[in-house]
C-alpha cells in the first residue's frame, strides 16, 4: 500500500490562537480553499477547539459580508 | 444580570454620505433606547462587501461594545432588523472589552478626527448581458416546401 501523501500544514499547533477573530480577514483567508470552503483540520493543523473557533469566526465573517460564501 | 456584547453594524453608505455623526447616531441612539452602557462605539471600516447585501456593494462597519441585560436583547435585535439604514448586524457576547478599543473610540470622538468619505457609487455593477452572435436562421417557407418535394 502506497504511503499517504503528507500535505503542508498551514496553521500553527498552538491552541487559543489570539488571531482567530472574524475581523481578522487576512488571517482567516489562509484557511479557505480558492472556492471559499473551510479547510479540514488535517490541513489547518489546529486542535479540535481551535478548528471550532476558526469555523465560528469564518461563519461570522461570512454573515457580515467580510468573506464570501462561494467564490 | 448584564453581559458585555460586541455589535457589528453595517450601515448604508448613503446614510454616511449625508453625515457621519447622524450615521453614528443610528447605532448609538438605538443603544441608548435600551439603556445600554456603551463602552466603545467607533467606525471600524468602510469596505467592499464580499457579496451584495440589500443591493449594495459597499458598506460602513460600526463596531460597538456595550453592556446590557439579556432580556432586552430580543427587542434590541428587532429594532435593528426594522431599521432600513442598517444593512446587517451581528451581536456577539464577549467576556471583556478588548484592549485598546476604548482608546480608539475616544480618539474618534476627538475634534481632530476626520472621517474619509465613502466612494461615490456603491450600487451593484450591472453585468451586461452577453450578446449572442448567433442569429436565428430564417427559413424560407418556399425553400422548405421544395425540400419536401425533393424527398417525395
Amino acid at each position: 500500500m502506497a504511503p499517504r501523501k503528507v500535505r503542508a500544514v498551514i496553521g500553527s499547533k498552538n491552541c487559543d490562537d489570539p488571531k482567530i477573530d472574524y475581523k481578522n480577514i487576512q488571517y482567516l483567508e489562509k484557511f479557505l480553499t480558492p472556492q471559499g470552503q473551510i479547510l479540514s483540520r488535517r490541513r489547518t493543523g489546529f486542535c479540535t477547539q481551535c478548528q471550532r473557533q476558526l469555523k465560528q469566526a469564518i461563519k461570522r465573517a461570512r454573515h457580515v459580508g467580510l468573506l464570501p460564501f462561494v467564490v | 444580570m448584564s453581559q458585555i456584547y460586541e455589535a457589528m453594524v453595517l450601515l448604508d453608505n448613503d446614510v454616511v454620505r449625508q453625515g457621519y455623526d447622524s450615521a453614528k447616531h443610528v447605532v448609538t441612539d438605538t443603544l441608548k433606547k435600551y439603556d445600554a452602557n456603551v463602552h466603545a462605539c467607533r467606525r471600524w471600516d468602510e469596505r467592499r462587501l464580499a457579496y451584495p447585501i440589500l443591493r449594495k456593494n459597499r458598506a460602513t462597519y460600526f463596531l460597538s461594545y456595550f453592556e446590557m441585560p439579556g432580556d432586552r436583547i430580543p427587542a434590541f435585535r428587532r429594532d435593528l432588523e426594522l431599521n432600513e439604514r442598517v444593512l446587517r448586524y451581528m451581536l456577539v457576547a464577549v467576556d471583556a472589552l478588548p484592549e485598546g478599543e476604548a482608546e480608539q473610540a475616544r480618539a474618534e470622538d476627538g475634534a481632530d478626527f476626520t472621517v474619509p468619505p465613502p466612494p461615490e457609487d456603491d450600487a451593484i455593477e450591472l453585468v451586461a448581458e452577453p450578446t449572442s452572435e448567433l442569429v436565428d436562421e430564417e427559413v424560407d417557407e418556399e425553400e422548405m416546401l421544395m425540400l419536401d418535394d425533393k424527398e417525395d
